[in-house]
């Protein structure tokens, strides 16, 4: 039914903004953990990057799927919000000239954003549990 | 417009908008690999105007899954519209009355409006976009703006505060456009330059392609009713 009646209230009001944050480190080091922002928008686009987004632009409406789900891992949690999100940190994570080795573990925090008077606030709703490296590549 | 031109033009706008959406997903996992290279093969088959009917039935399964494997939209607000023309295009191509056919197109094109008209309601009633600082929350702290430098925007508070008044205005005062053919093309062409805005400053690329595959339907509601 959604799909045949939609509903239409976009931007209706702006709540607090999520960001996926992740470490990867030993099983359960989490104290002083460097967490660090998953895709970080660039500081500035080229007029030609903005118009090749037009047509392909994958990275960032994943990432806009991965805030859905993070949003979603607060109002209704559910294993698939987790999953998505471990799946799609592990693959760009591991998918680098220097993955990190099997034996670490990934984790990753939700903070949420919001304006409080003229001040920005961060408060971190959710950590989750870790995620094995060698044991998620083998599922990607 | 005649109502076989309408609909052949939304489904080759459509089949190419499902294109550009499923080839974004062509480095995901393999599972969401296979689901979006069968929309790609037949989003061309409905380019080619080949078995349309069973074609539009496959797209439909297909979003069914895809809805199916993300617990929900992927894209909100664009994947939304394109199952409602989806499901618009193939209820027509299976039922054989012309009137219904022409009924669910209408339907089609009265909600191409509302989309416009609730958007801005919800906006006019929120006093916060009507002050511009929704607009500057959007840009200060939101997960939409593209880069770190378009956040400096949500200082410009008087240019917020008449954009937001320009975007409420133009989507509630849209369905007045309907009175004449010449007043709707000018109004879809300012809401194809807003859309087109929003995948510049906010990467919301995939609304712009989808909802240019919905105007055929109001143009064609248009020129039935007026």
């Amino acid at each position: 039914m959604p799909a045949l009646i939609p509903s239409w209230r976009f931007f209706s009001t702006i709540t607090p903004s999520v960001r996926i944050e992740y470490v990867i480190t030993q099983l359960d080091a989490l104290t002083n953990a460097d967490w660090q922002e998953f895709r970080p928008r660039a500081t500035q686009l080229t007029s030609s990057a903005v118009i090749k987004r037009l047509l392909w632009n994958p990275h960032w409406n994943e990432t806009l799927f991965l805030v859905t789900c993070a949003e979603r891992l607060i109002s209704a949690p559910s294993q698939h919000s987790i999953d998505e999100i471990n799946t799609r940190l592990l693959r760009q994570l591991t998918a680098t000239p220097r993955p990190p080795a099997p034996s670490q573990y990934l984790y990753f925090r939700l903070a949420f954003w919001e304006r409080q008077g003229i001040e920005l606030t961060k408060t971190i709703e959710y950590v989750s549990e870790g995620t094995p490296i060698g044991g998620a590549v083998n599922d990607l | 417009m005649t109502f076989d031109t309408a609909l052949r033009a939304s489904e080759i706008l459509m089949a190419l908008a499902f294109i550009q959406q499923s080839a974004e997903h062509l480095t995901a996992a393999p599972r969401e690999r296979i689901i979006f290279a069968l929309r790609i093969i037949l989003s061309a088959l409905l380019l080619a105007h080949l078995q349309t009917a069973w074609v539009l039935l496959g797209l439909l399964v297909l979003g069914l899954w895809a809805l199916h494997l993300f617990q929900g939209p992927y894209n909100g607000g664009s994947d939304r519209m394109s199952l409602l023309i989806l499901a618009c295009l193939c209820a027509i191509a299976w039922v054989p009355d012309p009137i219904w056919q022409h009924t669910i197109y209408a339907y089609l094109g009265f909600q191409v409006g509302m989309s416009y008209f609730i958007s801005g309601w919800v906006k006019l009633k929120n006093p916060e976009w009507r002050s511009g600082l929704a607009l500057a929350d959007v840009f200060h702290f939101s997960a939409y703006p593209v880069s770190e430098d378009l956040r400096r925007w949500a200082n410009a508070h008087r240019i917020l505060t008449l954009l937001s008044w320009g975007v409420i205005l133009f989507e509630v005062l849209f369905p007045l456009a309907f009175l004449s053919q010449t007043l709707l093309m000018i109004a879809l062409i300012l809401a194809a330059g807003f859309h087109l805005s929003n995948a510049c400053l906010f990467g919301l690329n995939r609304f712009f392609w989808i909802w240019l595959a919905a105007y055929p339907a109001i143009l064609w509601l248009q020129d039935r009713l007026i």
